[in-house]
């Protein structure tokens, strides 16, 4: 069977199967790990490498200056860069989840470099950091525990935010044998956990905590914690090795170890199981059963993942994890299981045997579990042929089940493409299923843009039909920023060539990106790229094209972006210097006036004047005088009608200063005259009634209030004419029903618009009898017709009616009388003989 | 029958639209979470009743306020504004929190604002610090079905705002609640306006298109063909002039709003002293949806007409014997009975107003006025008005009427007129005057106005087409003007004629006469075709009339969105559904509003006190 060779590979932890493929020969030359300081990212992150200061080596050919260079996992050259800086020994080296390279020196100063190996942040671990050098550091995900020469140790919680917290005190006296870790998001208090080897024992030591644990369990000589903080493998002075929880209650594994001496390196190898590494062995210690030895003839680096151990050596790196379930269902010596046989059945297949038939014959019910074996068996290979084998399985079972899900083939598929491309030697991200998974695809593009793998990471993002902006996005500011040598116009062109790939592309935050870059000029010619206005204004705002901004929230009509840019040049130019701005532009103008109206009347005004438009300064002026007449302060008659006057008046002025404003002027002056009458007429009746009524009020109350005298002088101050004079008194009179005067008044002489005015104000007071001593009078059948109509006088409203000849009103009449059918007869009769004379 | 109307047989989906909006406001309101205090400004909240029911609103826990300069009385710890983006409604909330503050209460305030945050009333609640005491978010309702075949804006303001006082916002605000719906129902293909107004939103439409564009690809057809935008003012003529019919008519003198009115319950035969009641008004009310468009004097007949008619199936029912099915019938028809009740009372109740003297003489004058042949008769009238200081709105409806058909008033006139106007209202309102003038509805006459031209124009269209192409729209008109002409008191409504006329000129038939008469009409027009829509018909490959070929492939009638910027009447809206239901017509009409107004509210918009 073909499964022999693949198995033959395999060792067998108790009952588990573990293997270790090969993923690289490593294509670096001449790097020795044992003269060298090597941090190595998970997920098949890159490794960095540099000589080690602690260590005495012998140079050759090589600079005494040591050099940090930076490797993929497969041992390509990335980046590297002259190691010049101050501080001391390198003490602790370090990659964080996105990729930021951590060197922290002996005098605590935190050194960060990108993958590229620049220098991007630099920062210090504090006095005490400085004064007593640091000796050792631990680092987790994105954070790093340190201990100085004065055992105080320092925590930080994120390099994000370089703040060093100071952990409590544990009156150490000597260096701890050990110092372990559980990770922030593990830990119940949310802070980082730390765990010191101590004596015999452990101490557990938090911001402002310190505890005994395990006492008498030790001494420890190394402690390693589980990658979600449940357990901790530890070694004892004694030689043994102790797997337990991490509040040390619980002993999962203990074994004897043949040596006493502590290994170089502990590390856990996915849950299963721990390795320990001695010189030339390594040793895997499982649960249950007899650990396996392997030997190696030279330094190994070991680099845990979740789901395994990377073996990093001079030559070649290797992945130890166990053989999951599916590959051995298939490759298992001697198995039947469904998959197995599938797997034989495409064999005899290809060999055209007819055993291929009595295979599938065997496992017709499980097919689908054999499919879906196959499939998942075909993620966890690393070797493409083998892959496609597996695949070709699959598909060969599923042809012969009809129950199966076939877009798994297909994702799976999709799946080892991405992997395969980003193993592939030129990039070296030896990615597993697992990792990839919780890696997510998203990280694993930010990580290719982040080494500047730009088309890969757009062919698969494309692939996986996910937003390509990320990537585009990416390329162009790293263009931007590697392109100082090219001149504006050409780089737009280049850049442009590629933005249009992506629709909806946010050219404002490349612009951004540039004007961050000191490219001005290139900004502003890329954010006029940038349909959005509400993107692009913004940003025109920030690099400074002001008027641009204006221009562009004009054309967009979004009054809301143009109040940003107004408020914005308020802030920033000199009042004078706005205003003009502003006059110039009538939607801007419009809309400030509009704000400032309802809110900064001192400084509208102060607009109004320095662009002459004395007018509207006279109507906010005018505008106050009432503000001053609703102030609480200025009740109704008080001297405080002065002030408000004298605003009146300097309104009036102003208008009168404006050739074309002289109806407001009359007015305003009208209305300061009308004011000093109300308030003395207030004063002489001692009733504040007066005040803010109009002219016409003002002379009704006066005749209301029986003042004949006062009325007729407001009528002679404001030119009241002699209609509006009529129609106020008789109406004012009717208000109070003093019909003597009324008539006494209809008789003072001929009224100049009739008697029409009596009639109506005794219709509405409903005074039949006044009425009719005017409807006679009124000169027009018409309107005497429509007078009786509306006293309900039918018969005599048709006479006058007649009289007029208008059959158009009587047809109106009549609908007025429509409930009454006596009255309706009458108008009828009278148009039908108004018809017959109009027809002859 | 609910204030909410029912909207199952609208044209397009609006019912996912007010879903959304719905869904939208309860997420605001499960965001806060337990008891809180909903603070909405009062205009808003009349909006809201269209949307959801106030028991609704407290089943999120919420105690509900309305948003004035008082501060709010509440035990609650959590208050929540919703309100519109205007200045002095955000005056309002800062004095609250100030009174909040000085009597140590610490609340927590959330602000969402209607339909999206404004910058400048972050500036006001910066300036008044108490920005960072906010949590600050929005609420996009940038529009809310009417009824099946309107959509309202709600934005009372926008005639007043651009007009006079130059502020666009209002534009955006439509171009952007237009294209909210292009994503719900495809790219509309072809656009058309007249009016400064309309323009410049059909200008911002394509610019938002441009800047997030509406997929055209993988929409399929667009369920909306056109759209027209008008400009209010176009025709400031006809929003002026008293409405005649019913739905009009209960407006100008009940006033109708949010899809209601609200009178005495004595009115609508419930015992109830003094209490008011709100009668809902919608489609969803079938003997509504019936007699609403019809002239208020017909309304009577029918309506008297269905009485009789069950006056006698009533005595057949009692006298001879009838089988089931007869029954049943019968019976049918006597669910329909509260419907005729509620009608007979409201038109009862209306006919106490259109008998009055008054009004008809005010019917008299508008037509006086809309002929513009007796200057001085209008004069005088409008003059005696202000003598008698009659309500200031009734004189500045018929001021308007007067300034706009003569082109503005000679300067002596105007001046006099205004000066009378003051003497008699008060000097606070030369704002009022000052927002007339700003906006062109009360003004110094500068030109010779071509009122006449335009009016004799519109009815020489009518005359033309009424025998030569009896498909044409000019003869639907007719058709519809002499179907007023039936009726006493009814006989004008020309303007009206005018302006839909305008509207389908942009619209369908487009001739040469009627593009003349179009540049005759205040405002510039545009027309635009959008999106690579291959296999929708266009009016080119049209021929002028409306056959029957217009419809589409589906069967459905192609729909045109009437968009009217600074709103529409109930009369307007009649008016173009009779278009719609004539034969022929090869198109269903949905209107769009910022407002539902009449001549009173949209003049009330321009009155403003200094004071």
């Amino acid at each position: 069977m073909a499964g022999v060779a693949v198995a033959a590979e395999w060792q067998l932890l108790y009952n588990r199967y573990y293997r270790k493929p090969e993923l690289y020969q490593m294509q670096w030359k001449n790097v020795d790990l044992t003269r060298n300081k090597i941090a190595c990212a998970p997920f098949g992150g890159p490794i960095a490498v540099i000589r080690d200061d602690a260590k005495i080596v012998q140079l050759y050919a090589e600079s005494a200056l040591r050099k940090l260079r930076i490797f993929t996992s497969s041992g390509r050259l990335i980046s590297e860069t002259v190691w010049k800086n101050p501080g001391g020994r390198l003490i602790g080296m370090s990659w964080t989840d996105d990729l930021t390279l951590i060197c922290i020196t002996q005098d605590g100063t935190v050194y960060s470099y990108n993958i590229h190996a620049e220098l991007i942040s630099t920062f210090s671990l504090g006095k005490e950091c400085f004064d007593n050098s640091v000796v050792e550091c631990v680092f987790w995900g994105n954070g790093v525990v340190c201990i100085n020469e004065a055992f105080e140790i320092f925590a930080v919680p994120d390099f994000k935010v370089p703040k060093t917290v100071k952990l409590a005190d544990c009156n150490l006296e000597e260096l701890p044998h050990c110092i372990a870790v559980i990770e922030p998001q593990y830990t119940k208090s949310g802070d980082v956990e730390v765990l010191l080897g101590v004596g015999d024992h452990v101490l557990l030591v938090e911001e402002d905590l310190v505890q005994p644990l395990a006492e008498g369990m030790g001494p420890f000589q190394k402690m390693v914690v589980s990658r979600k903080g449940e357990f901790v493998a530890s070694f004892t002075h004694d030689g043994r090795l102790l797997v337990m929880s991490t509040d040390f209650s619980d002993v999962i594994i203990e074994y004897a170890c043949e040596s006493a001496l502590p290994p170089e390196q502990l590390a856990w190898c996915g849950l299963d199981s721990v390795l320990l590494y001695w010189d030339d062995m390594l040793l895997m210690v499982g649960p249950y059963g007899d650990p396996v030895r392997y030997i190696y003839d030279e330094p190994i680096i070991l680099i845990p993942e979740c789901d395994g151990v990377r073996i990093l050596s001079n030559t070649n790196m290797e992945f130890l994890h166990r053989v999951p379930d599916s590959t051995v269902s298939i490759f298992q010596i001697g198995s039947t299981l469904p998959a197995a046989l599938l797997y034989d059945a495409l064999e005899h297949f290809d060999r055209r045997s007819a055993k291929a038939d009595e295979n599938l014959r065997l496992i017709r019910s499980s097919l689908p579990e054999a499919v879906e074996a196959c499939i998942d068996a075909a993620g966890y290979e690393f070797d493409i042929s083998q892959q496609r084998t597996l695949l070709r399985a699959a598909s060969y079972g599923q042809t012969f089940s009809s129950l199966f899900q076939r877009d798994s083939i297909q994702e799976m598929c999709k799946t080892l493409r991405v992997l395969n491309a980003v193993r592939h030697v030129e990039i070296g991200s030896p990615l597993s299923i697992q990792q990839y998974k919780l890696l997510t695809p998203s990280v694993l593009i930010n990580r290719l843009i982040n080494a500047h793998k730009h088309l890969l990471a757009l062919r698969i993002s494309e692939y996986l039909g996910m937003n390509q902006e990320v990537v585009l996005m990416h390329w162009t500011c790293t263009k931007i920023s590697a392109s100082a040598a090219i001149p504006d116009a050409s780089l737009l062109d280049i850049l442009l060539d590629k933005l249009k790939l992506c629709k909806g592309i946010s050219y404002a935050a490349v612009a951004a990106h540039a004007d961050k870059s000191g490219r001005r000029k290139l900004a502003a010619m890329l954010v006029e790229h940038e349909p959005r206005s509400s993107k692009q204004i913004p940003l025109l705002l920030s690099i400074g094209e002001e008027d641009t901004a204006l221009m562009k929230a004009t054309e967009s009509g979004d009054t809301d972006l143009m109040y940003l840019v107004l408020f914005h040049i308020w802030r920033k130019r000199a009042p004078l210097e706005f205003f003009s701005t502003i006059q110039a532009r009538p939607l801007a103008r419009d809309l400030f006036v509009t704000y400032a109206r309802s809110y900064k009347h001192e400084f509208l005004k102060d607009f109004f004047l320095s662009t002459g438009q004395l007018q509207e300064v006279a109507f906010l002026l005018w505008k106050e005088s009432w503000e001053l007449a609703r102030n609480p302060m200025a009740s109704k008659g008080s001297p405080l009608h002065g002030p408000r006057i004298k605003l009146i008046e300097k309104a009036h002025n102003l208008f009168t200063e404006t050739k074309e404003h002289m109806f407001e002027s009359k007015a305003a002056e009208e209305h300061a005259k009308l004011l000093r009458i109300q308030h003395e007429l207030e004063v002489t009746t001692k009733q504040a009634i007066f005040v803010d009524s109009s002219i016409s009020d003002t002379i009704r109350t006066c005749i209301v209030l029986g003042n004949h005298r006062a009325a007729n002088k407001v009528k002679t101050e404001f030119k009241v004419s002699e209609k509006r004079w009529y129609w106020l008194k008789v109406f004012a009179l009717a208000t109070i029903r003093d019909w003597d005067a009324l008539e006494k008044f209809s008789k003072e002489k001929r009224p100049p618009i009739g008697y029409r005015p009596f009639v109506e104000a005794c219709v509405d007071a409903g005074e039949k009898d006044q009425a009719l001593k005017y409807i006679p009078k009124l000169a027009d059948p018409r309107e005497r017709a429509e007078a009786y109509a509306k006293i309900g006088m039918a018969k005599e409203a048709a006479d006058a009616a007649s009289q007029a000849k208008d059959g158009e009103l009587l047809g109106r009449l009549k609908l007025t009388f429509a409930q009454n059918a006596a009255a309706a007869s009458i108008f009828d009769t009278l148009r039908d003989r108004l018809s017959f004379q109009g027809v002859s | 029958m609910s204030q909410i109307p029912n909207l199952e047989n609208a044209p397009i989906n609006l019912s996912a639209i007010r879903a959304r909006a719905q869904a939208e406001l309860e997420t605001i309101l499960k965001n806060v979470r337990g008891d809180k205090c909903l603070v909405i400004d009062p205009k808003l909240s009349g909006s809201l009743s269209l949307l959801v029911q106030s028991s609704e609103l407290k089943k999120h826990g919420a105690e509900l306020r309305h948003l004035t300069a008082e501060p709010i009385q509440t035990d609650r710890t959590k208050v929540v504004y919703l309100v519109r983006a205007q200045i002095d409604l955000i005056k309002f909330i800062c004095s609250h929190i100030h009174n909040d503050t000085s009597k140590g209460l610490h609340r927590e305030y959330y602000l969402y604002f209607v339909p999206r945050r404004a910058v400048v009333c972050e500036k006001v609640l910066e300036e008044e610090k108490v920005h960072e005491l906010l949590n600050i978010g929005d609420f996009p309702l940038y529009m809310i079905p009417l009824d099946e075949d309107v959509l309202s804006f709600e934005l009372d303001l926008a005639q007043k705002e651009y007009l006079a006082d130059g502020d666009a916002t209002s534009l955006w605000h439509i171009a952007k609640a237009i294209h909210n719906l292009e994503f719900s129902f495809g790219l509309i293909p072809n656009v058309r306006a007249k009016g400064k107004a309309a323009t410049r939103v059909a200008d911002i439409l394509n610019r938002m298109q441009a800047e997030e564009p509406v997929n055209t690809s993988d929409m399929g057809i667009p369920e909306i063909n056109t759209l027209v935008l008008l400009d209010r003012e176009v025709d400031m003529v006809t929003p002026m002039c008293s409405q005649l019919t019913y739905e009009g008519l209960l407006d100008e003198f009940l006033g109708v709003n949010n899809g209601a009115v609200e009178l005495d319950a004595s009115i609508m035969g419930v015992q109830q002293e003094g209490k008011k009641i709100k009668v809902p008004l919608n489609s969803s009310d079938k003997l509504f949806k019936e007699i609403r468009d019809l002239n208020f004097e017909v309304v009577v007949q029918v309506l008297r007409q269905k009485a009789t008619s069950m006056k006698q199936d009533y005595t057949e029912i009692s006298t001879t014997s009838q089988t089931v099915s007869e029954l049943k019938d019968f019976v049918k028809k006597l669910n329909s009975l509260p419907e005729m009740t509620r009608h007979i009372n409201l038109a009862q109740h209306l006919s106490t107003f259109t008998s009055k003297p008054s009004f008809l003489g005010r019917l008299d004058m508008e037509q006086t006025l809309v002929e513009a042949q007796s200057y001085d008769i209008c004069f005088d009238y409008i003059e005696e008005m202000i003598h008698k200081q009659e309500p200031l709105v009734n004189v500045l409806r018929l001021l308007i009427l007067f300034s706009v058909t003569n082109s503005g008033l000679p300067k002596k006139n105007f001046d006099y007129l205004r000066r009378e106007l003051l003497h008699s209202y008060g000097f606070e309102h030369i704002a009022t005057l000052n927002n007339l003038e700003k906006a062109g509805l009360f003004r110094k006459q500068d030109s010779r106005s071509n009122w006449l031209t335009i009016k004799r124009a519109l009815q020489l269209v009518v005359e033309d087409t009424d025998t030569a192409n009896p498909n044409d729209i000019a003869y639907v008109f007719s058709g519809y003007t002499e179907e007023r002409h039936l009726y006493p008191n009814i006989n004008f409504h020309s303007l009206q004629l005018i302006f839909y006329s305008s509207v389908f000129a942009c619209n369908l038939s487009y001739r040469r006469p009627i593009e003349e008469i179009l540049r005759l009409l205040p405002g510039p027009h545009s027309e635009i075709k959008r999106g690579g829509y291959a296999s929708i018909p266009s009016y080119e490959t049209l021929p002028g009339s409306l056959n029957s070929s217009e419809k589409l492939a589906d069967g459905r009638r192609s729909l045109v969105l009437v968009v009217f910027i600074g709103g529409v009447t109930f009369a307007e809206i009649s008016a173009l559904r009779f278009l719609c239901s004539q034969e022929g017509m090869a198109y269903d009409l949905i209107v769009g509003t910022t407002k539902i107004v009449n001549g009173q509210a949209l003049t009330e918009t321009f009155i403003e006190k200094l004071g």
